[in-house]
């Protein structure tokens, strides 16, 4: 047994805001550290909360304390970065924005663009499946992910994938960590396929008053008919793009990554083809680059939420047809005004996912969660809450009705982790 | 009496009419004669007969033929168009094979979500034709594309020319509707909308090989057809050129839409088949790219890619002309396996796969390959991906060479996993690669994989006896330990 340091006090043991905290902290600094704490706490039937940027303890989870929090946090950095290759090893402490910064250097990227790069580490996102705006375009963490190194509940180091980019060896089972919230083993270590950053890129605004709002629709749909190729479709509610640009109008995000002759032929078609109602801005390069910054910190987490005196903060994640965002981000205006929360939301008309920010009291968060969950699903679509604080999760069900085939995901995670003893509750019906 | 009548015409085994009941008494094959052609795949090396093959017309049918077999303990696994490569629909253990060449329609297609639901006997091809007049496509495009199954195509998570920057069969499926192998029918992502919270079986079931369930419904993304497309042809006298030439393309920061290669060997064998194009035969090797896009944006990466293409000594390259050279060109490509068949009397593909960077090295290996073996191996692979495909030509006529053939298709696998690579790239290891996986992964990785497969084929009796080695002694030892400590 190595000798690891176990911590009584420490911030996120003590903040019980949130749960998934627990009686002790390890931080761990090895792949033999993690298997070690996992196996000695496995063999004693202890529980083991994962941990490591902080960012996500709002996300799921019904249990407020285990025996153990394991961080790894601490366990970071670049193992391998083969540029010929384009990929990239790392470990599941390093932070987006450290990753990033560091392959820029090489003129190279991962093409996630998910929330908080600068606290959310790669292990978060890759067993919270975190995605952004741009996955319209470059898919989501189930198409980068190349490889792991997972740490089982037993200590068993398990390897899936590789360390190519096209591989079908076995049963892709890299595909069961991703989204698996940690309910599954410990990522060790992650390898990416990476991207050429591109040689210019632009974001143009297109903003229209609320009544016009359907010719952005009949504008999207032609944008994908047409051959432009933009990396987001994001449709922003004048809640949120108040916040962020100070227009208080429903905004089109139109991002365009390409070689610099092709970016501006795109902008000139939008000029040309755009509703007449909308105003048109376009951000060249670096402003563009400032922009998505913001637009990654505009989320609520549980590193930065201080509500307090009955304030709530919570985040929904809504899947629906892509088409069908259109119609969840009026419904949500709809709830907005009538619950008087406030809400800000976001969602991709080519990629289906939309995110609603909610400020209000217990009462009001509560109503418009269960309305515009009640909308989503009878459209056969879900609803998640990526961040809530912990006494609310039980009665707002985190995860939404579930799937029929639920016997499925309790039979892999009974053959993965027969004692319950990492994450347990943490995921979907309390696996 | 029409039950009567029935029973007489189907003799023989009990199951036979049991089946027969299920999916119609045309919709069975069983006697010895119509059952030969189901013997193998495009794995012709090792055959095995079935016991029947069936063929429902609807995913009742389908749950109920495997209900049937279930509760009978019959083996029976599912089949496509029968061109997998590693003999994944080869039935071992005298199965029900349960074709889906029935259930081949195209159900709906969503222009404005951007998708499309089939059938799973339908045809790869068939739904990029489907939706081509209104500029859309499917992407992945499996050189078999024109017969191969979207069924097969997700069981085997097939690849294609296209996939190096379009992504394989896994990254296009959005929802699945699968039999599983009791019988029960299950619906993941039925609406195509991403993310659906659970453990993502959709990417589980991709590439599974037909040993999780069987496939009756796929929700497919289909994307709009690029603007522009400009296809290169380069021909380099010194294959090791032609390999500096593909990372240099690909380390210009250009992500080609295709990125081919084929060697010397290969080249007799296109230009000797049915879409010669005129390639020089003295060269080592040539390569096929395609870039496609926005197109304002395409002059720019091919003056690019000449300028590479220059540095590394190319001896002649040319862009396409026209639509109908490109299409010359591809076709010359797309045949390329099945045009081997003029060169030699038969071939054995293999299908490895490499980190880009070490192509040179691992080239060599090959060519040493060859030479050992006494064995011509042509080249044909989608080199921007480091998928490689050695063709190894043999002739089973022979004594002992074919058995050489396989040895040197393995001693390839072994120079890929050497490297750090994989042993299959979109083929599959079926049957075929079944003991290459331990070149790959430890007994504790096999049997956590073995351990997912439980959850969904608790009897193994779906397609039994593919892709993982049964478990050597070793692991059987540390099993009983690890019980023995249990209790
Ligand atoms: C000339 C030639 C070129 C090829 N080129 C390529 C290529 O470029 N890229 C590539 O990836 N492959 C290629 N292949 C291999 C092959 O075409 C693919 O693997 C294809 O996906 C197999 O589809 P199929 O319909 O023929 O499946 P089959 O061969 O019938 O079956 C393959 C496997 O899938 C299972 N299966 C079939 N249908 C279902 C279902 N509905 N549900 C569950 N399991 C099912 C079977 O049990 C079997 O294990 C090539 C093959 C040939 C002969």
């Amino acid at each position: 047994m190595l000798e690891l340091k176990e911590v009584m006090d420490n911030k996120i043991l003590a903040d019980k805001r949130f749960g998934n905290t627990g009686l002790s902290l390890i931080s761990v600094k090895s792949e033999e550290e993690i298997a070690d704490v996992l196996r000695s706490a496995n063999e004693k039937g202890k529980t083991v909360s994962i941990v490591s940027g902080g960012t996500k303890r709002g996300y799921g989870g019904l249990k407020e304390e285990y025996d153990v929090v394991l961080s790894l946090a601490e366990y970071r950095g670049i193992v391998e970065h083969t540029v010929g290759d384009m990929t990239v090893t790392v470990r599941p402490g390093t932070t987006i924005a450290e990753l990033q910064n560091f392959l820029r250097k090489h003129d190279q990227m991962v093409s996630l663009d998910p929330s908080w790069p600068e606290q959310a580490t790669i292990g978060g996102v890759i067993a919270a499946n975190e995605s952004g705006p741009k996955r319209l375009k470059y898919g989501s963490a189930r198409d980068l992910v190349i490889g792991l190194r997972v740490v089982y509940p037993d200590g068993s180091v398990i390897r899936t994938g590789g360390k190519v980019v096209k591989n079908v060896a076995g049963y892709d089972m890299n595909k069961l960590f991703i989204g698996a919230m940690g309910t599954l083993g410990a990522i060790s270590e992650i390898t990416l396929k990476l991207r050429p950053v591109p040689k210019d890129e632009s974001l143009v605004l297109l903003s229209v008053k609320e009544e016009h709002v359907d010719e952005l629709k009949t504008f999207a749909i032609k944008v994908q008919d047409s051959m432009v190729e933009p990396v987001t479709l994001e449709l922003v509610n004048p809640t949120l793009s108040k916040q962020l640009w100070d227009r208080e109008a429903y905004t089109l995000l139109m991002g365009f990554e390409d070689v610099p002759n092709a970016v501006q032929y795109q902008e000139e078609w939008v000029r040309a083809q755009k509703p007449k109602e909308a105003v048109m801005d376009v951000l060249p390069a670096n402003e563009a680059m400032d922009f998505w910054n913001r637009f990654a910190n505009i989320a609520p987490n549980s590193l930065t939420d201080n509500s307090e005196n009955g304030e709530v903060k919570a985040n929904l994640k809504i899947g629906s047809k892509n088409m069908q965002v259109m119609d969840v981000l009026k419904e949500a205006d709809r709830f907005q005004r009538q619950y008087g929360v406030t809400l800000a939301a976001h969602g991709g008309l080519g990629h289906g996912l939309t995110n609603a920010y909610l400020t209000g009291s217990e009462d009001q968060i509560k109503a418009v969660v269960r309305e515009l969950r009640d909308f989503v699903e009878s459209k056969q679509g879900y609803a998640v809450l990526k961040h809530l604080p912990f006494y609310l999760r039980e009665e707002l069900n985190v995860w939404g009705k579930g799937q029929s085939y639920h016997f499925l995901f309790e039979g892999i995670k009974r053959k993965v982790d027969p004692n319950n003893s990492l994450n347990h509750q943490r995921f979907v019906g309390g696996i | 009496m029409l039950f009567a009548k029935k029973k007489k015409k189907i003799d023989g085994d009990k199951h036979y009419v049991s089946l027969a009941n299920i999916v119609g008494e045309t919709a069975i094959l069983y006697k010895k004669e119509d059952l030969v052609s189901y013997d193998c795949d495009g794995f012709t090396i090792h055959k095995s007969m079935p016991k029947a093959v069936v063929f429902p017309k609807s995913t009742e049918e389908v749950a109920a033929a495997v209900k049937y077999c279930a509760e009978n303990k019959i083996p029976f696994l599912a089949r496509g168009a029968g061109t997998g490569l590693s003999g994944g629909a080869i039935p071992l253990n005298g199965e029900v094979i349960i074709s889906l060449a029935k259930m081949k329609q195209l159900l709906s297609v969503d222009f404005e979500n951007r998708q499309a639901v089939v059938q799973p006997g339908f045809v790869n091809l068939k739904l990029t034709n489907s939706i081509a007049n209104k500029g859309y496509y499917y992407a992945p495009d499996p050189s078999s594309q024109y017969v191969c199954t979207i069924g097969g195509n997700v069981a085997e998570n097939a690849g294609g020319a296209h996939c190096l920057k379009y992504g394989v069969t896994t990254n296009h499926i959005l929802g699945l509707e699968v039999v599983l192998s009791n019988g029960e029918i299950i619906e993941i992502s039925e609406n195509g909308i991403p993310d659906a919270p659970g453990y993502d079986l959709l990417g589980l079931l991709t590439g599974s090989e037909g040993t999780l369930g069987i496939v009756t419904k796929i929700t497919v993304r289909i994307l709009k057809n690029p603007e522009g497309k400009q296809t290169v042809l380069a021909y380099f006298d010194k294959a090791e050129d032609g390999s500096h030439a593909v990372s240099d393309i690909i380390s210009a920061g250009i992500v080609p839409a295709a990125l081919e290669m084929m060697d010397k060997t290969a080249i007799e064998g296109v230009e000797a088949g049915t879409y010669p194009v005129g390639h020089p035969r003295d060269i080592e090797a040539l390569l096929l790219i395609e870039v496609d896009g926005v197109a304002a944006g395409i002059d720019e990466q091919i003056e690019e890619i000449l300028k590479v293409c220059k540095q590394r000594n190319v001896r002649e390259v040319k862009v396409a002309e026209s639509e109908e050279e490109r299409g010359k060109w591809w076709a010359n490509r797309k045949t390329g396996f099945g045009a081997m068949g003029a060169i030699s009397p038969d071939y054995l593909v293999q299908d490895g796969v490499i980190p880009r960077s070490r192509l040179p090295k691992v080239l060599q290996n090959i060519s040493e390959i060859s030479k050992e073996s006494g064995l011509r191996i042509a080249n044909i692979f989608h080199a921007g991906d480091g998928n490689l495909h050695p063709l190894i030509l043999f002739d089973s006529r022979i004594p002992g060479e074919t058995e050489k053939a396989v040895k040197a298709g393995t001693a390839c696998l072994k120079a890929c996993a050497d490297v750090g690579g994989s042993i299959t790239g979109e083929h599959g290891v079926g049957i075929e690669k079944i003991e290459e996986m331990r070149f790959i992964f430890t007994d504790e990785e096999l049997e956590a994989q073995t351990k997912i497969r439980e959850v969904f084929n608790p009897e193994n009796l779906l397609n039994k006896g593919k892709l993982f080695p049964t478990p050597s002694r070793c692991m059987d030892v540390k099993k009983v330990i690890k019980e023995a400590a249990a209790n």
